[in-house]
């Protein structure tokens, strides 16, 4: 069954009594013109949130650990006093590992898009199932 | 009015409609363009060619066509790096700082100031490069394993830039994608033929459904997250470039947050003039509105007053300190050789944004965008002031001197916002100039 909405509130509706009467969100299809915080919500009552902060979170990690480990690496691997500081300079490092904790953290972050929402898709980049601007809902009934 | 004021009164149908409309109002730039268009892009193409044979006039000849000399190492090249390093920040500022802020007016301008990032991000990466001479050997700036196990020294302030800029570059171009690709798909839907074809794929495939929505949304908020203290370092680690070494002029903690402001004070001038001209070319004033270049302006006139604190903080440090080195750069930026640059910094920067207290100027669009020209003239002019009189005149007077820029200088200069320009007039025309996904979704707020 395909529901057809150009209202949220009554695709919200909709929606309720869908996840109420037992269906899980995973077992229909909704399509959005955009994203929308209320339905975000709703659904979200049923269903557990977005996992990305975890892929975040490795990124930003593995970014600062790199950040501090790589030139203590370096530094051992030749070591060479220069301007008459120690070899281990941590302050100096913080900035690097700073850097590298926002773009590992980022980049994870964007695979971590690409991967739980199953993209790219390659079989919808040219023949997509098109709505326009409605609030689309298909159930299995 | 403001486009939700124009939902508010709406039954469903025509919010539907209302929506279908702005998506036609806003792709129907991305079409043939008229002769006006080529006329512009030739001009900027032609500056790109002058910058060209600029270069290569530098790459074959050498650093002596330069007028770069003792004790003046660093002349115009890296003023016009950290001018265009500088222009990014606003676009950062809007798409990022203001999401988080939720304020309502970045959705009209942050596509375009997120494009100008990247853009000028990608203009100020060439000229370390420029300024290297042997452009070929530009990777020993990178770490990598190389035969004599030599690696660059992490404790140089030039190798943190290379961490911040580049960064710099890949998240601001990973923030600007990831906001385009709904609207990509937009693209997809409206467009026909071989176009529909290239939107396709650089959506991904993107179909709208809750579960994509909802870990864009998350992303998006995490970039932003990610974003606000990025762009707060990485002009903070340019300005460490010169704070870090022991040249009076330089060697000051403000230098940070001074650059910080200054960078969002010159980048909104430029988000100015791009948005002013874009806005009437594509007939997009029910989407930009007066309020919002007000907002705009406002921002402007604050950052304004931020950088001129700094510059009162400056000389007062200087007075303060009692050292003798430290007041006579500052006594020669103020009356010496190069005083005629110091005071156009002064006027354009300090004085002009004054105006935009009075409310009728804020709200004219024509006097914004003269007014963004001198403020874009007054921040190189900062630059400039900074690195090239502390250099000109430090300790020892058998090594004073006065630098002078070369027309090869001047040429790639001018070839630099060529470049720049020729990148943004090819956006206008392939992209959507305004974030339809974002201002569709205000639409139902």
């Amino acid at each position: 069954m395909e529901y057809r909405f150009d209202d949220k509130h009554s695709f919200m509706e909709k929606l309720e009594e869908v996840f109420k009467s037992g269906v899980k969100p995973n077992d229909v299809k909704m399509v959005l013109p955009h994203p929308d915080h209320d339905i975000e919500h709703l659904v979200e009552e049923y269903t557990p949130a977005s996992k990305l902060k975890f892929f975040t979170l490795a990124g930003g990690l593995t970014g600062c650990f790199t950040g501090f480990a790589f030139p203590s690496f370096t530094v051992l691997d030749w070591p060479l006093i220069t301007g008459g500081k120690p070899l281990l300079s941590w302050p100096a490092w913080v900035v690097i590992a700073f850097e590298l904790t926002i773009l590992l953290g980022a980049l994870a972050s964007f695979t971590g898009m690409l991967f739980l929402s199953k993209l790219p898709r390659f079989s919808k980049m040219l023949s997509p199932d098109e709505y326009g601007n409605q609030y689309v809902l298909i159930t299995d009934e | 009015m403001s486009s939700d004021a124009h939902a508010n009164a709406r039954t469903p149908e025509e919010v539907v409609q209302y929506k279908d409309k702005m998506e036609r109002d806003i792709y129907a730039a991305i079409s043939k363009p008229n002769w006006k268009f080529w006329a512009a892009l030739a001009l900027a193409v032609t500056c790109v060619g002058i910058g060209a044979v600029s270069w290569a006039t530098q790459i074959i000849r050498g650093l002596g066509v330069t007028g770069l000399m003792n004790p003046v190492g660093w002349g115009v090249y890296i003023t016009d790096f950290v001018f265009w390093v500088g222009i990014a920040h606003s676009g950062t500022l809007i798409s990022a700082i203001l999401y988080l802020f939720r304020a309502k007016f970045r959705s009209r301008f942050n596509r375009a100031a997120e494009a100008m990032t990247i853009f000028a991000v990608l203009t100020a990466g060439l000229f370390p490069l420029i300024h290297l001479g042997r452009v070929w050997l530009f990777y020993w700036l990178l770490p990598y394993p190389n035969q004599r196990y030599l690696w660059v020294n992490f404790r140089s302030p030039l190798v943190w830039d290379v961490f911040a800029v580049s960064t710099y570059l890949t998240v601001s171009a990973v923030f600007w994608y990831v906001g385009l690709i709904p609207d990509l798909a937009i693209a997809r839907r409206i467009k026909s033929g071989i176009q529909k074809k290239i939107y396709g794929i650089a959506s991904l495939g993107w179909t709208g459904t809750f579960k994509e929505w909802q870990h864009y949304n998350q992303l998006y908020k995490f970039l932003a997250a990610l974003a606000t203290p990025l762009v707060l370092s990485v002009h903070s680690v340019v300005s460490w470039d010169f704070a870090m070494a022991v040249v009076y002029g330089w060697h000051t903690t403000i230098f940070a947050p001074y650059f910080v402001a200054g960078a969002i004070f010159s980048g909104c001038a430029m988000v100015i003039t791009l948005m002013v001209p874009i806005r009437n070319i594509f007939s997009l004033e029910e989407y930009i509105t007066i309020d919002d270049f007000e907002k705009l302006a406002k921002l402007l006139m604050f950052t304004g007053l931020v950088v001129s604190y700094a510059y009162m903080i400056e000389l007062a440090l200087a007075y303060y300190s009692g050292n003798v080195y430290e007041q006579q750069q500052f006594e020669y930026r103020l009356f010496g050789d190069y005083a005629w640059a110091y005071w156009t910094m002064i006027l354009c920067n300090v004085i002009s944004p004054l105006t935009l207290f009075y409310r009728p100027a804020r709200r004219s669009l024509m006097f914004l965008w003269i007014l963004s020209i001198p403020i874009n003239i007054g921040m190189w002019f900062e630059r400039f002031n900074i690195i090239v009189i502390s250099l000109a005149k430090d300790f020892d007077p058998y090594a004073f001197g006065y630098y002078t820029p070369s027309i090869v200088e001047w040429g790639i200069t001018i070839g630099s916002f060529g470049w720049f320009f020729m990148y943004f007039l090819i956006f206008t025309k392939t992209l959507p100039v305004l974030s339809v996904t974002e201002l569709k979704e205000e639409v139902e707020h």
